[in-house]
């Protein structure tokens, strides 16, 4: 029998390791969110500014209960490609709202988001002692919808023209994934 | 043309800081505590300076005083929050306040009337709420006054010893024009 039975780190993907976000990365960041493609679907619409970007870094640099944020760093290169966030955590609740993005376009369809996703969500129950991790995502973003479904995550809820962009009305998923729901 | 403000049996107002004792009256009644996230007592002060707060009644703060219109007694409080005026939906939250004051039209009342602000007034596309998914009696008002249910959150509240449901409702306003015909 080993002395201490050391778990693996809460933090570690598969391809992916979350990290603490950090005021260097504010390039990357205004970069990604600068993107079309990465803001699609989103419900960013203005252009970020860097001024911005460096408060929203420095604001969120701490991960805690009420507000968990990450950079998402591919293990093989020890790059950012990413941020992800439990956020609104709720203390009676025991209730998280999960925010994803891959920025970098190199890591996009190569299972990043699925990793990236249940790393976050293993944290959420095993290490914030969640009970509930919800979030929204617009319907037609299809990709996004099928990583979510293939976690886990449980469509609860459609919400008709809940967002206007590009011309338009989109649904809204809500979507939800209790303790004990977790795939891989 | 008739006011904007006023129902059959109600008419909504701005919250003025003398409504708040009636509110703390309102938190201990049993029906409202059953069906609230309001966990914590909140004091006086508390409760005058969010009244006060909220007399700003704008797009992003529609909060209003629910009265009788026939003797002009407070009996509730209706709430439209917007947060992003680009997709034009408010959150709406609603309450009457004492046991005797329900189930007498004087919420469908209400309701009808801040609807009707939130497409006539507000210029909205779409009016959401959440329901705690046993509180039949309100999910029938809504649905009375022309909400339809989107959907279930699971176990996403917990008050007294468990986990409740909340069902998602929304009117949007093609379905509220048409009921108008």
């Amino acid at each position: 029998m080993s002395a201490v039975d050391v778990p693996g780190n809460p933090l570690e993907g598969r391809l992916v390791r979350l990290v603490a976000r950090e005021p260097s990365e504010v390039e990357a960041q205004r970069r990604w969110f600068n993107d079309p493609a990465v803001i699609r679907f989103m419900q960013l619409r203005y252009p970020a500014s860097r001024a911005e970007q460096e408060r929203y870094l420095a604001r969120v640099g701490q991960p805690s209960f009420a507000s968990a944020h990450f950079t998402v760093v591919r293990k093989d290169r020890a790059e950012p490609i990413g941020r992800v966030q439990l956020m609104r955590g709720r203390a009676e609740e025991r209730r998280a709202e999960l925010g994803v993005a891959i920025g970098e376009a190199q890591a996009r369809g190569g299972g990043y988001g699925t990793d990236t996703v249940r790393a976050i969500c293993r944290f959420g129950f095993e290490m914030m002692n969640l009970h509930r991790i919800e979030l929204h995502v617009t319907a037609d973003h299809e990709a996004a919808v099928h990583v979510y479904e293939k976690v886990g995550f449980v469509q609860e809820a459609r919400l008709r023209d809940r967002l206007f962009k590009h011309g338009r009305y989109y649904d809204r998923l809500t979507m939800g994934l209790l303790r004990g729901e977790l795939r891989w | 043309m008739s006011s904007p403000f006023e129902g059959q049996l109600v008419r909504l107002r701005a919250r003025e800081p003398g409504d708040a004792e009636t509110v703390r009256r309102w938190m201990t009644d049993e029906d409202v505590l059953l069906y609230n996230t309001a966990r914590y007592p909140r004091s006086m002060q508390t409760l005058i300076q969010r009244s006060t707060a909220a007399g700003d009644v704008s797009y992003y703060n529609a909060r209003f005083a629910i009265v009788r219109k026939a003797d002009g007694e407070l009996i509730g409080d209706v709430f439209l929050q917007c947060e992003e005026p680009e997709n034009r939906c408010a959150w709406l939250s609603m309450l009457i306040g004492l046991p005797e004051h329900r189930s007498q039209g004087y919420g469908t009342d209400a309701l009808r009337t801040v609807v009707r602000f939130a497409f006539e007034q507000m210029n909205l596309q779409r009016v959401e709420l959440e329901v705690f998914a046993e509180n039949h009696r309100a999910r029938t008002a809504y649905r009375k006054a022309g909400f339809v249910e989107e959907g279930v959150r699971r176990r996403a509240i917990f008050t007294h010893g468990r986990y409740h449901d909340q069902v998602m409702m929304a009117l949007l306003r093609d379905e509220w024009e048409a009921a108008q015909q």
